[in-house]
């Protein structure tokens, strides 16, 4: 008898299906991977068992009986405790503190302080190789480093005692030597009995510290394997499925016309980073959520400070260090979050597509000509068939694939030269999403350069020229043409080579001529 | 090599032990011996016996609504309606007693009861309805002066005798205003080694991380407001004692300097950090400069401007000295 099973696990999020039908058996004692490519749900799947999501439906066993969780505290008292990459510490306060926080020991309301030195002692001294010789139980989380913090954080987890621990991207803010250390205390869990169910983007990690691994695809499950009877491509394998082949746009002429020259682009979240982006070229940005992608388009589009590199448009050196200069020198941005990035959700549609142009039409430099901003907005909602009652409706009144057309086109009003796409159809019904394609398109072939990130690999497949792979902030690898194929894509985001064995330089090295490197 | 370490370490503990003193505390602490000083200067019977009792029995009720003001500020909100809620009390309470010795003591619950039924009141607007504590206050602060209007309309009504004299008294060579503010220590001491205190600085630190980490948010929210009401609630009885009658209009200031001495204790408005002791000093230094300026016979016309420009001084001096440590 499984210790946990899940099964039948749903979550919808408006119209989009996080989970749908998955399941999940854990065992006493092992260490259970869940892998699967972006936006296969496994995130959600953990989060429904820590306790933090709840389900639409699902059926959870624990010990052969039912049970139902339905918030974090249900979760505990179950014995599940989570880690996850967004921190449960409060910075304000010391780390002994935070280590209780939530389940003091106390006598008669007053908290026991004696109770709980000792333990705080013997896990922080556990965790001393990793955490360096300056931190004490007295010492305030403001004061650590991120990676100070995450094994903090794990020993808070650790503290509860849990039956299951969930590690989510746990190691993601780690050293080697400190993932080293949780890979030790890991052990020292299972060997007492604990499961640990662990999720990382480094498959490596998985491969080292895993006994199964749970696969899933598109909030299904798919496959449980055992780590060791399996190889990395048949992982990848699983974890792809068989997908149709995406209909690639038809083959542009490419011109040698460079519009965007990026060099050794270093800012928050983005290292060393070279692009080259061509008139009339989709550039997208792989690899797996949260590697940096997001990052890179903030720092083209000036909105986070540029630390390193440089920046040519059409030849001509141009420096983003706001977001008005980048706007000036003819880059856009689509925001990811349109509700708060990119839409002022109460104002009328009008006022949203003539905000950032408004500029290029005022009479004298002060007044607004009423009619003709009228007139240049209905033709941007012609132009891009955007569904709506009336332009001075507000933006709310429409759905989110119309409310992302709105957004674009409030952008191409300005005539940029540079179009920075960041997951545009994340949230998007399928006919809106097919418009967007037929949109960006449009785009490219107007001559604007665009770059596009996208958490959906058969999107980059259908719509891109040339994908660079992220991979923790620098570029891993570079897929060109009819390389660009869902497995390929997901191989190179868990870095794993053409071949079986292949490694991390190999790819690189492997990556055509033409590339950035 | 080792030795590198092991500076970087002392260094590392000297630095987390200058954060737990704070920055703040040691300008708040000079603050008050600067304050103390100049009064003795402008008033030479400064340290007798009367003295000392009449100067502390002024600034007993502020000392206590800065410890309620301080609890909130911790957990992440601010109140305004502290003062009103002393007024309200000190109505409830002396209508009660109505001038009876023999009712003191449920005079006194009268007080922590309508107090605490004020701050259920903010406390259940602002973590259950959800509503910003400042905006919530503000109205209540309205509402609660309406209700003591009711109750008592116009300044006037006799305090039990024996509270009135038993505060002018000492007791064991100690005058029973500084005992008051002893005990004010005290309950904070107290106050401060509970679970309670602790989960307050956790949700005023980082209320989403408090979740996450099973503290119970909503309740820990209501249950700070209550506990801030039923201090305002002795802080009327310290109104009462030192007045000797009602008056609905009393608690006008209190809010706001309520608000000065926390900020003066080195308590970030942010919340999270800071304790009440800082904040008692703030509300003594807040009521010594008051009497400074009355010795300094500055004209009335210009006491509180006076008083305005010492408080917006000594409020710069210690927030400039912490920001520097918040930004690292």
């Amino acid at each position: 008898m499984p210790l946990l099973s899940m099964t039948g696990v749903h979550k919808r999020y408006g119209g989009v299906r996080a989970l749908d039908g998955a399941s999940l058996s854990l065992e006493a004692g092992e260490v259970h991977g869940l892998l699967g490519p972006n936006g296969s749900g496994k995130s959600t799947l953990n989060k429904v068992l820590a306790g933090t999501v709840s389900p639409d439906a699902a059926t959870i066993e624990l010990d052969g009986q039912p049970i139902t969780i339905g918030k974090p505290r249900d979760a505990a008292a179950r014995g599940i405790a989570a880690v996850y990459q967004q921190l449960s510490l409060v910075d304000s306060l010391t780390v002994g503190r935070n280590l209780t926080l939530g389940v003091e020991p106390t006598r008669a309301g007053f908290v026991d302080n004696r109770a709980s030195a000792a333990e705080i002692d013997e896990v922080l001294e556990r965790l001393r190789p990793g955490l360096g010789p300056g931190v004490t139980a007295t010492t305030e989380v403001s004061s650590l480093t991120p990676g100070q913090q995450q094994l903090v954080e794990i020993a808070k987890a650790v503290l509860r005692r849990p039956r299951i621990l969930i590690l989510d991207e746990a190691t993601a803010s780690l050293h080697r030597d400190q993932v080293q250390l949780l890979f030790e205390i890991i052990r020292e869990l299972t060997a007492a009995g604990t499961c640990v169910v662990f999720v990382s983007h480094r498959l490596e990690e998985v491969m080292t510290i895993c006994d199964r691994a749970t696969i899933l695809r598109t909030g299904r499950t798919v496959a449980t394997l055992t780590i060791a009877e399996t190889s990395e491509s048949e992982l990848v394998r699983t974890m792809v499925g068989d997908v149709a082949q995406a209909e690639r746009r038809a083959e542009l002429a490419r011109t040698d016309d460079m519009v965007l020259r990026v060099r050794g682009l270093t800012a928050p979240g983005v290292s060393d980073v070279d692009l080259d982006v061509h008139r009339g070229e989709i550039l997208g940005l792989g690899g797996l959520q949260g590697q940096g992608q997001s990052e890179l388009l903030l720092a083209l589009f000036g909105a986070t400070p540029i630390r390193a590199g440089e920046i040519e448009l059409n030849g001509r050196r141009v420096a983003n260090t706001s977001v008005v200069k980048a706007t000036g020198n003819g880059f856009a941005l689509v925001p990811g979050d349109r509700g708060s990035q990119g839409l002022f959700m109460q104002r009328a549609i009008q006022e949203n597509l003539s905000i950032v142009s408004l500029r290029r039409r005022l009479l004298a430099a002060l007044g607004i000509s009423m009619r003709r901003e009228r007139g240049v907005a209905a033709d941007a909602v012609q132009r891009l068939s955007i569904k709506i009652g009336g332009l001075d409706d507000p933006v709310t009144s429409l759905s989110g694939g119309n409310a992302q057309k709105v957004v674009i086109a409030k952008w191409l009003l300005n005539e940029p030269a540079v179009v920075l796409l960041d997951d545009p159809t994340k949230g998007v019904d399928i006919s809106a999403k097919a418009e967007i394609y037929a949109i960006v398109r449009e785009l490219a072939d107007s001559g604007v350069a665009v770059i596009l990130n996208s958490s959906d690999d058969v999107e980059l497949a259908e719509l891109c020229d040339r994908v660079i792979v992220l991979y923790e902030g620098r570029i891993r690898t570079q897929l060109v043409g009819d390389e660009i194929t869902s497995d390929r894509l997901v191989a190179a985001a868990l870095l794993i080579g053409e071949g079986d064995q292949g490694t991390v330089d190999e790819t690189v090295a492997a990556a055509p001529d033409g590339s950035d490197r | 090599m080792t030795l590198g370490v092991d500076n970087r370490a002392a260094s590392s503990r000297a630095v987390a032990w200058i954060r737990r003193v704070q920055v703040a505390s040691v300008v708040t602490w000079g603050l008050l011996a600067a304050v103390v000083l100049v009064n003795a200067m402008v008033q030479p019977t400064f340290f007798t016996l009367y003295s000392i009792t009449s100067t502390f029995a002024t600034f007993v009720p502020l000392v206590f609504a800065a410890v309620a003001q301080a609890i909130v500020v911790i957990g992440g909100g601010l109140d305004l309606s502290i003062g009103t809620i002393v007024a309200l009390s000190s109505v409830v309470a002396l209508k009660v007693m109505n001038g009876s010795d023999a009712l003191i003591g449920v005079g006194f619950l009268a007080a922590l009861a309508t107090g605490a039924a004020c701050g259920l009141v903010n406390g259940l607007l602002t973590a259950v309805v959800r509503l910003q504590p400042l905006i919530v206050t503000f109205a209540t602060a309205s509402v609660f002066g309406g209700i003591t209007l009711v109750v008592l309309p116009s300044p006037g009504g006799a305090v039990p005798p024996a509270m009135t004299q038993g505060f002018r008294l000492a007791f064991a060579g100690i005058p029973v205003p500084v005992w008051c503010v002893l005990v004010a220590v005290l309950i904070w001491l107290v106050l401060s080694r509970t679970k309670f205190l602790r989960h307050v600085y956790a949700v005023g630190g980082d209320a989403q991380a408090a979740y996450a980490s099973l503290v119970p948010v909503v309740a820990v929210r209501i249950l700070t407001f209550v506990t801030a009401g039923a201090l305002a609630g002795l802080a009327a009885m310290g109104v009462l004692a030192n007045t000797g009658s009602g008056d609905p209009f009393i608690g006008a200031d209190v809010a706001l300097d309520s608000i000065a001495a926390v900020v003066l204790g080195g308590i970030a408005l942010r919340g999270g950090r800071g304790g009440a002791i800082g904040a008692i000093a703030g509300a003594i230094i807040l009521a010594l400069v008051t009497n400074v300026l009355f010795f300094l016979n500055v004209p009335t016309t210009f006491r509180e401007l006076a008083s305005g420009l010492v408080i917006i001084a000594a409020l710069a001096l210690s927030v400039l000295t912490t920001r520097k440590g918040v930004v690292r």
